[in-house]
């Protein structure tokens, strides 16, 4: 399946995100000839294991997140960064473990805009808010090259396309700039073939790598 | 050749039972196959009309003389209007042979066929016919051996016309005759060691070494195309060390004397899958070329197809360019630089273009961005010595060749 680069949005330091920018990013990308098709939701749930004793809560991960992703509504995927874990599962795992009691989401945030089309390439814009929330946490963007499914083989042409993407943001003076985050994916256990267990791993990356930024900007936070 | 196959119709009972929907079987496919040999004789006019307005615009440009360039300006006008004639027809003809099904294979799920097949016209262009079937169906007022004769003539013209490699002795021969002679006067003489397709695609297999190299008949290709998208998805969620489908898939480099293959596939892995075809099975002249994602599939992956990527269909467009300027400057080793030439696009997403240094611009008329996907073709020439290029690391001359976006080499131009 074709590959997709997605970035999160870096604030200057002692700024925030806010809606303006995020229409600015879309004008952007009609601006280079991109073509509006339609919405995209992506949706990361943040788990935490239910224990019956208080003493072996610290054994479970506390970075195990589950990604329902637009592509593919029928599955599943449940990522625990700390020990490089993907799974692909059906969708009703969320029921299963909800019946069984196991895992009990703790956070819930929504990806969700609109989405370009660019020749070839295809672009998502979104917001990120806590689910049932309006609070602008973050943005992310997603960059599809569709011709090709090698990762190796696709990174001199992303690259530049990120480069081209950078220089035509760059001309309306926002805070902040676009940062692509590359996980090893070998690590993950997956080839040079991208699937959606790749789109996964990058969403659980870039989540945690925004929380970190805002924590260490508000502390007090969450 | 048409009043051979329409024929046996009019040995058909007179009362042939008419379905609410129309004529009844046998009647519609004596009528699509007409109607297909109409549509060939028509696209041969074109055909025809085309080589002569050619011919005309070349005198003209050669000769500017004003009494022989009204002669041919009177013969352009005249086949332009031919053309369109010819054009016209083929389009209703088209209409009526969708209309009937030929084109769609739509009548396969009807109930009262009475077994019979509407003639099959594959995407790219061949037709599989079985008229012969409804001889043996039952024409109600002939006798048993009045119908296996009608039935044996019927597949034999068949046969002359569509399985040309399995026809007379005399004719192959006379068509063998045809191929050597030029041969013989080539100078090329490397390249004419070359002689048949399995060693062209061996030599470029070890002078491209990502490349695969395969051929397939017609049919199979058909087959194969279809069968692609379930592969592709299936490999998206298999295990990375299981074996993928497509090493288990038929046709190869090495072909026996016994296939003739019509179609070539060159797939250079996660970069594009190119699809070449024969102007008849076994032949080495090619006739089309198209470009597609390694990951796409379908019945639209033939020569004559088109890709869903802006990027390999501009690459199509090219190649057709590249194909008929090699046709038309060297007949005889058309195929081997055509190989060679596409083998080039191997480096399609990592060459910069050689004149802007950058790998992606934004093309003007196209208003999409895309890689440099034109690589000159006016002064190619494939190295003709494998040993030779293998010495000094994998494929440099193919290396060398530039690459150009579509704007870049045209303001080079």
């Amino acid at each position: 399946m074709p590959i997709k680069w997605i970035l999160h949005w870096q604030p200057n330091a002692g700024t925030t995100v806010n809606t303006q920018i995020l229409s600015e990013v879309s004008q952007c990308a009609e601006s280079i000839n991109g073509v509006k098709e339609g919405r995209w939701k992506t949706i990361l749930s943040f788990y935490r294991a239910m224990v019956r004793e208080q003493g072996s809560a610290n054994e479970f991960p506390r970075d195990f997140v589950g990604i329902s992703l637009a592509e593919q509504p029928s599955k599943y995927f449940l990522v625990i960064r700390g020990q490089r874990v993907v799974v692909e599962a059906e969708s009703n795992i969320q029921m299963i473990m909800e019946k069984l009691q196991s895992y009990k989401t703790r956070f819930v945030l929504t990806f969700e805009g609109n989405q370009y089309q660019l020749g070839d390439f295809q672009l998502r814009v979104g917001k990120v808010v806590p689910t049932h929330s309006e609070s602008l946490r973050g943005i992310v963007m997603e960059m599809e090259y569709q011709p090709i499914s090698s990762w190796e083989k696709s990174h001199q042409i992303m690259g530049e396309f990120f480069d081209l993407w950078q220089e035509a943001l760059s001309k309306r003076s926002l805070q902040g700039h676009f940062v692509h985050l590359e996980p090893n994916f070998t690590e993950y256990g997956l080839s040079d073939q991208y699937t959606l267990q790749h789109t996964a791993v990058q969403y659980a990356s870039i989540t945690a790598q925004m929380i970190s930024t805002a924590q260490t900007v508000q502390p007090n936070r969450n | 050749m048409q009043q051979q196959a329409a024929a046996p119709t009019q040995s058909a009972p007179p009362q042939d039972a008419t379905a609410a929907t129309g004529d009844a079987p046998p009647k519609q496919v004596a009528q699509a196959l007409e109607r297909l040999g109409q549509a060939g004789r028509l696209i041969a006019d074109v055909r025809l009309g085309a080589d002569r307005l050619l011919e005309g615009l070349f005198f003209v440009a050669a000769e500017p003389h004003q009494q022989s360039s009204s002669k041919f300006i009177n013969l352009i006008l005249r086949e332009d209007s031919l053309m369109r004639r010819h054009l016209h027809d083929l389009r209703t003809i088209g209409r009526q042979l969708e209309e009937s099904g030929v084109l769609t294979d739509s009548l396969r799920s009807r109930s009262n066929s009475w077994g019979l097949h509407m003639p099959l016209v594959c995407p790219d262009g061949a037709v599989v016919a079985y008229a012969w079937k409804r001889q043996l169906a039952g024409q109600a007022g002939a006798s048993a051996v009045d119908r296996t004769r009608l039935a044996l003539k019927a597949f034999t013209d068949q046969k002359k016309r569509f399985f040309l490699h399995l026809a007379d002795d005399s004719v192959v021969e006379s068509a063998k005759k045809k191929h050597c002679s030029p041969r013989a006067m080539n100078s090329q003489e490397e390249i004419g060691d070359q002689r048949t397709l399995a060693d062209i695609l061996l030599g470029l297999e070890k002078e491209v070494p990502n490349l695969q190299a395969f051929t397939h008949q017609r049919l199979d290709w058909l087959k194969q195309a279809t069968s692609l998208t379930s592969a592709a998805n299936e490999s998206s969620l298999k295990n990375p060390s299981f074996p993928s489908s497509s090493k288990l898939r038929q046709g190869s480099v090495s072909i026996s004397t016994g296939d003739k293959a019509a179609v070539i596939e060159l797939l250079v892995p996660c970069v594009f899958r190119a699809v070449v075809s024969l102007h008849t099975a076994g032949s080495m002249d090619p006739d089309a070329v198209a470009f597609f994602s390694p990951d796409e599939g379908g019945s639209y992956l033939h020569a004559r197809g088109f890709s869903l990527h802006h990027v390999y269909r501009h690459v199509s467009e090219h190649a057709s360019m590249a194909l008929q300027y090699f046709i038309s400057s060297s007949p005889e080793t058309a195929l081997h630089c055509l190989l060679h030439w596409v083998c080039s696009y191997q480096s399609l997403f990592t060459k910069v273009c050689s004149k802007c240094g950058k790998l992606l611009s934004m093309d003007k008329q196209s208003g999409v961005l895309l890689p440099p996907v034109w690589r000159p073709f006016r002064s190619f020439t494939p190295t003709n010595n494998p040993q030779k290029s293998s010495s000094n690391g994998s494929n440099c001359s193919l290396d060398l060749i530039s690459a150009f976006h579509i704007s870049c080499f045209s303001d080079k131009a």
